[in-house]
């Protein structure tokens, strides 16, 4: 009989119910044939009751994500169960159950919960609900009286599981595409040691799931399954030479694929196992001090890419935040825009803000993709957007150019920017474009007029002078700014701008043109995609 | 899970479910006991002895089942309740209120 009993579920709902969650529980009660029947009902119970909560009344009727963890000792059950419903706040002190003879059809749930364990906690950290679910257990060996009613000592356990599991799908990797930068390295290690298989394994939930393999290393197995759910147990290299000589891996042997076993773990950014960098092999072998020392050079290789993913994740979503979430409330007018960088972080973005009695509008590119580039993006649409609250179009380019100078100088690089002012009622369009050029208007007469560009890019030329060009948008009429990258979609000519001002002309909204352009880039562009479009009501 | 309704002497109408009642099933346990008020047959007795789980979603159904049922001067009265379901009512003080029997002729003798 194990000390512990873990299991853990990932669930959605919808589409997922509370029977996904009866099935899991089948599976614990199965692992713990000794549990009392009135353990296991009054536990299945809670975990059904909070679960149902959390289902229906957790985002008015949005979907809800929920991991539930569930953990069988000796001499208590508990259960924990994250969710991202937004309501933060649950009464649970002031729900008393409500009285028989009224007969009520709702709200017996949460006292229900109440009444069937010893303690139910909920705690609210980082816009996720974690619910502690504690029941000691009735056994005529264990002192009833030391676990009834008292807080739990070992929560902490659940919470290290769940810790270990947000950090792993904060990571952004799981189910992700085979990488050449992971590759190269299982590829190594399969040649360098001389196995049949090396992978790269991450343990999410109850499965082991692979992010890199070599040889004829399974991608996904159940977690029950895999040895390196023990390595992540620990910090140090596992080894085990002869599976089947051993009776804890024993039955974990598979003929003709693994029967010699050495992984080491592998780390999240806040120092969370989320897996391990394993060989293995059907022959059992022994593995030197030395090969072991190689194994872990090779597992803080494989360290460094993940934490490249973990920063470059964490960084586009810092620059996805940059981007405007709000749609401008400018009546008689609709205005959409999309940025889909080709890396995780690129050099391109678009902004609106209103302005006076109507809108500043911006697409910028810089020359360069990756990090670099994007700090440069950063900082010319913050220059951009303190400078358009004191000055028209061009003093605000001006002060942008000026600001950004040395900083350009610097790093080497430039940036083409369209930079406009709507005024909402004549519909006249104020603008500066440093070079970028990619501005085109589609006419409801079905003419289509690309603005032309007569100054060079920021970064260029310190004692350029803007020119502000005026243009008028009759209702109607569709502006639409697009970067490089649009013409990609299309043959990677100039010709594709107007392909896009066709599609303008079609559409009934901006947001039609955003999304068919979405649709295009999906999955197939090597350069930043960014395009807004601006739209004046007919 | 699966319900299927027996009728009895004395407009007494069996509905026996099996499997899971909860949030998922409680509406069809519903309508099971409404179609049967409807047919002017609100003596209703609920056979439990195959549920493996009722929560509180289903034991909201069975207290709307029997208001309906009442309400049409009959009642809904459960047989069989499983140990997991006996353990429901007694923590909500529903047992009282909703009757438990032996048998589906035990439900109504009092009739």
């Amino acid at each position: 009989m194990p000390d512990m009993v873990t299991r853990t579920l990932r669930l959605t709902a919808p589409p997922d119910t509370v029977d996904t969650v009866h099935d899991l529980l089948d599976s614990v009660w199965g692992s713990v044939p000794d549990l009392s029947a009135r353990d296991r009902m009054s536990l299945e119970t809670a975990i059904i009751e909070l679960t149902a909560n959390v289902i229906q009344h957790a985002n008015r009727g949005q979907g809800v994500h929920a991991t539930l963890t569930v953990i069988a000792y000796q001499d208590r059950l508990e259960a924990t169960l994250s969710d991202s419903g937004e309501v933060d706040h649950v009464d649970l002190e002031g729900r008393e159950m409500p009285e028989a003879d009224a007969l009520a059809e709702s709200g017996r749930g949460i006292p229900l919960m109440k009444a069937l364990v010893d303690t139910v906690e909920h705690r609210r950290v980082d816009g996720f609900n974690h619910w502690t679910l504690v029941r000691g257990r009735e056994a005529p060996d264990t002192d009833r009286s030391s676990t009834r009613g008292m807080p739990s000592v070992s929560i902490t356990g659940v919470i290290d599981e769940m810790a270990r599991q947000r950090a792993l799908e904060e990571l952004g990797i799981l189910d992700t595409s085979p990488e050449e930068r992971f590759d190269r390295v299982t590829r190594l290690a399969k040649s360098l040691f001389g196995v049949q298989s090396a992978a790269i394994n991450l343990i999410d939930g109850d499965r082991q799931w692979a992010k890199s393999v070599a040889g004829d290393a399974v991608v996904e197995m159940p977690r029950e399954s895999s040895v390196c759910t023990d390595t992540i147990m620990g910090d140090d290299t596992l080894v085990v030479p002869e599976l089947t000589a051993d009776p804890a891996y024993a039955d974990r042997a598979q003929d003709g694929l693994i029967n010699f076993y050495a992984g080491h773990p592998l780390y999240a950014a806040t120092g969370e196992r989320i897996g391990a960098f394993c060989i293995y092999d059907p022959r059992p072998r022994a593995f030197t001090e030395r090969e072991q020392a190689m194994l872990r050079d090779l597992a803080s290789w494989v360290q460094q890419e993940l934490s490249v993913s973990q920063e470059l994740s964490r960084a586009a979503e810092v620059q996805q935040g940059l981007l405007p979430s709000k749609m401008l409330s400018m009546p008689g007018w609709d205005i959409a825009g999309f940025c889909q960088p080709a890396r995780a972080v690129g050099g391109d973005f678009y902004d609106w803000y209103p302005v006076g009695e109507g809108a500043a509008i911006t697409l910028a590119d810089t020359m360069g993709k990756g990090i670099a580039a994007a700090i440069i993006a950063a900082t010319v649409r913050a220059v951009l957007r303190s400078a358009a609250r004191f000055g028209d179009v061009t003093g605000a380019v001006n002060l942008a150019a000026a600001s950004l100078n040395a900083d350009l100088d610097t790093t080497g690089l430039f940036v083409t920017l369209f930079h406009a002012r709507v005024d909402m009622d004549s519909g006249e369009v104020t603008f500066v474009d440093a070079g970028h050029g990619l501005t085109v208007i589609a006419r409801t007469d079905g003419t289509i007029e690309r603005l032309r560009s007569h100054s060079p890019p920021l970064g260029v030329d310190i004692d350029t002078e803007w020119e502000e060009q005026t243009i008028t948008l009759e209702p109607g009429d569709t502006l639409v700014a697009a970067s490089d990258g649009v013409l990609d979609l299309y043959d990677g000519s100039l010709d594709g701008l107007d392909r896009v001002a066709a599609l303008a002309l079609l559409a009934s909204s901006s947001q039609e043109v955003v999304d068919a352009l979405r649709t295009r880039a999906r999955g197939t562009s090597s350069d930043d995609v960014t395009v807004v479009v601006v739209r004046r009501d007919d | 899970m699966d319900i299927s309704i027996i009728p009895h002497p004395q407009g007494v109408t069996e509905i026996s479910v099996s499997g899971r009642l909860n949030m998922v099933t409680a509406a069809r346990v519903r309508e099971a006991i409404q179609s049967a008020v409807d047919d002017n047959r609100p003596r209703v007795a609920i056979t439990l002895e195959q549920v493996v789980f009722l929560d509180s979603s289903g034991l909201g159904a069975l207290i709307a089942g029997m208001k309906t049922a009442r309400e049409a001067g009959g009642d809904v009265r459960l047989v069989k309740p499983t140990e997991q379901v006996e353990l429901v009512l007694e923590l909500t003080n529903m047992a009282g209120v909703l009757r438990s029997f032996d048998s589906v002729e035990s439900a109504y003798a009092d009739a």
